[in-house]
């Protein structure tokens, strides 16, 4: 008889239980019993609090980093006047100004126009939320070494989870200390909190209070005084709130739970709710990108450009067999040579296409190995893996023409990529016209290794003669009794095509164009400027 | 009797008779009725080295090559390619003037245009660029060319079936060349003359004023 063991669900007591703690969730739709009680606070004066939830939040303990001024300091701010300015409604407005700019009294809320007309030489910059969200990333990286659980709540807050942490850091103020001197030394104005939920840590941390609340039972005298505006809610509910006379979380903690959730939403009520960690708030952990780094340990030191390229294939072949799991494939390639005595010899490799194939790597190594010189003999080659993405793959052809030349036909960025390892970027270009009677300025060089490809439009008519080869700048010709020289007097044959455009800008031209032919036979065109005694000039020859 | 004998001689297997060889390929039309008619395959060599020799630049040594370049560089179905290959410019003396190479018909978002440092990296340049198989054809000024380089050249062409044209000083015309044609370029009095000197499978031709046909 002593082995009766009630199961829970076949216990009357237990269910009774389970309705004396009323649930917190949907208070306003299925409450039979609430009638009776119709002023229960939202505050935990009135419903009974869980004990259940509340030891579970008092096991956690979150470390609220609030950036106000990320918008400009996502701009690398530096001594210079800056302000951030927003599009609002047609009208660039101030978003954020820096101590600079404020002295001259440059206000968020200002115009563009007026913030210039304040201080001429002030520095705007649109903000930008995508370079916000990379630095928001890469602080969220930065933070991984204090914490497993890193989170980034919206666009401008980080969270951490240190409950763990803080026997390794050295308890909470050393801890807190650490995170606000990296955070200072990197440039970051922060407003950091602690609590034991991570939405009240987040109010305390944008009300700007130095809070460290360890204890679940002194959150809510913590949280009392806070201003609405702590609470990042949209303005309307906010208007709402003091208009019944709620201004800081205490007055909405006072008010009846069913009459707010109607009044204000239920979503405000259940975020009041986790914010008193009466509710449940699981937050998403934020990680790094994963990078591939491997080394390879000779057994002696090794010079033999074969057994190192060997080495190189097999770490090669380690990282593709790494990306491919993960279906991931990386723009740059790091690799280092370690040496006894001399300090380790680097060697980047890029290409423009996310790719994880080793084949093509090592016929990038393949080239930039001949010509590295490694002043000793190496004893460790390591790899380490860029910033990986997401790769974009296509299926092979299933070719029935039989024309299998045609697959090795879209191999163009690779020549451009081999090309640009051995003779750098600069000397492998693409070129297209530009819309410009100025011949000068008629065409540019095309970065063949961006993916952008711009259809060249024809501006130039037909009738209008311009030469295939142009030289970088017009050269001076000697004039003899009159002529103009180039390799022997010169004869004109065509023109003039008079060009007088450009005065918008410094290098405005007035010439006069015309096709000359030397006694070699070179065809040539060459100009004068327009004036009586000017010069002639030989801009490029009809190739 | 000289008729018979000379049958005699050509029904020898071991005597080799150029022309017939060669026909049976068929060249990329230069876009001059008059030099197709004398060029092998009647147009200029695929898959094979062409050098021009020119005294100066400027005289139309590239007006040459543009109709054929041009073909080569919009899509047409009559080449031999599921799409238009790239043409790499390797080491021009001067810049390859956008506007006037569309006036010839040329897609410019198919050039690459390759400025090496040294004679040895403009032979690995266009070398690679050959072989690669993504241009359709090759323009290279070498400062030198030997026989061994043009017979590298010549190899990566047939490998990358493109078409390799380097422009070499007059000056070369005596030296050894593994070139399939090797034409020099003169500027004359009644216009451009061009002297064939080599044509595998076809026979040396001066021939003159040929733009204005």
């Amino acid at each position: 008889m002593a082995r009766v063991r009630k199961s829970p669900a076949a216990g009357g007591p237990v269910g009774a239980a389970s309705a004396a703690t009323p649930l917190q969730i949907p208070i306003p739709f299925a409450t039979p019993a609430t009638p009776a009680t119709p002023a229960t606070p939202v505050g935990p004066e009135g419903p009974p609090t869980a004990a259940t939830p509340a030891t579970a939040a008092s096991q956690r303990l979150w470390f609220c980093i609030y950036l106000p001024n990320l918008p400009l300091e996502a701009c690398g701010a530096g001594k210079n006047a800056l302000a951030v300015v927003e599009d609002q409604q047609g009208v660039h407005r101030v978003r954020l100004v820096n101590a600079a700019a404020g002295e001259a009294g440059v206000m968020a809320g200002q115009s563009a126009n007026a913030a210039l007309a304040l201080l001429p030489d002030l520095q705007l910059e649109e903000r930008d939320t995508l370079r916000e969200q990379q630095v928001l990333e890469s602080l969220a990286a930065w933070l991984e070494q204090f914490s497993s659980f890193v989170s980034i709540a919206g666009n401008n807050v980080l969270l951490l989870e240190v409950a763990g942490s803080l026997r390794l850091f050295g308890g909470l103020p050393s801890l807190r200390q650490q995170v606000s001197a990296g955070l200072e030394q990197q440039g970051f104005a922060a407003s950091l909190a602690i609590a034991p939920t991570p939405l009240s840590a987040t109010w305390l941390a944008r009300g700007g209070r130095r809070a460290c609340i360890r204890a679940p039972e002194n959150l809510v005298s913590m949280l009392r005084p806070l201003p609405l505006h702590c609470l990042d809610w949209p303005a309307a509910i906010s208007e709402a709130l003091v208009g019944v006379g709620a201004n800081n979380v205490g007055d909405c903690l006072r008010l009846p739970r069913q009459g707010f959730a109607r009044r204000f939403g239920v979503k405000r009520l259940l975020e009041l709710d986790r914010a008193l960690g009466r509710l449940p708030d699981p937050r998403a952990s934020w990680r790094a990108p994963e990078r591939f780094c491997a080394d390879y340990e000779m057994t002696e030191e090794q010079s033999d450009q074969g057994l190192l390229l060997a080495a190189c294939r097999e770490l090669l072949e380690s990282h593709e067999q790494f990306l491919l799991v993960r279906q991931l494939g990386t723009q740059r390639i790091n690799f280092s040579f370690f040496h006894l005595k001399a300090p380790a010899t680097k060697l980047a490799l890029g290409c423009t296409q996310a790719d994880r194939s080793a084949k093509r790597w090592s016929d990038l190594l393949n080239i930039r190995f001949e010509r590295l010189s490694l002043p000793e003999p190496v004893i460790a080659v390591r790899l380490q893996g860029g910033h990986t993405q997401a790769l974009q793959t296509s299926s092979g052809h299933l070719s029935f023409s039989g024309r299998g030349q045609t697959t090795q036909r879209h191999s163009m960025t690779q020549l451009a990529e081999r090309l640009a390892a051995r003779l750098g970027m600069q000397s492998v270009n693409g070129v297209t016209s530009l819309a410009e009677h100025r011949p000068q300025h008629a065409w540019c060089s095309r970065n063949l290794l961006s993916t952008k490809v711009s259809e060249a439009l024809s501006f130039v008519r037909r009738g209008l003669k311009r030469p295939l080869w142009m030289l970088p700048e017009p050269t001076l010709l000697h004039v003899e009794q009159g002529y103009p020289l180039h390799l022997g007097r010169l004869t004109l044959v065509d023109g003039p095509e008079r060009l007088e455009t450009g005065w918008w800008d410094d290098d405005g031209i007035a010439r006069d164009y015309y096709t000359a032919v030397n006694p070699r036979g070179m065809r040539l065109w060459v100009f004068r400027n327009r004036n009586p005694s000017a010069a002639w000039y030989l801009h490029g020859l009809f190739g | 009797m000289s008729q018979e004998s000379l049958n005699k001689l050509l029904e020898n297997p071991r005597v080799w008779r150029g022309r017939n060889s060669t026909h049976t390929k068929t060249g990329l039309s230069t876009g001059y009725k008059k030099l197709d008619r004398h060029l092998p395959g009647g147009g200029w060599p695929q898959q094979s080295l062409t050098e021009i020799l020119v005294e100066q630049y400027g005289i139309g040594e590239l007006q040459l090559l543009m109709p054929a370049l041009a073909r080569l560089s919009v899509d047409d179905p009559l080449t031999p390619y599921a799409e238009p290959g790239w043409i790499a410019w390797v080491a021009p003396p001067f810049q390859p003037y956008p506007p006037a190479l569309q006036q010839q018909g040329i897609n410019l978002s198919r050039l690459l245009i390759v400025r090496p440092k040294d004679d040895g990296e403009i032979l690995w340049s266009a070398e690679q660029a050959l072989s690669s198989g993504t241009c359709a054809a090759v323009l290279l000024w070498p400062e030198r060319l030997d026989d061994q380089s043009s017979r590298r050249l010549q190899l990566a062409a047939e490998k990358g079936r493109s078409w390799a044209v380097a422009f070499r000083p007059l000056s070369a015309r005596h030296e050894p060349s593994a070139a399939a044609l090797r034409i020099e370029v003169q500027a004359r009095q009644q216009g451009t003359c061009i002297d064939v000197f080599k044509s595998r499978g076809g026979r040396p031709v001066t021939l003159h004023s040929i733009f204005s046909s």
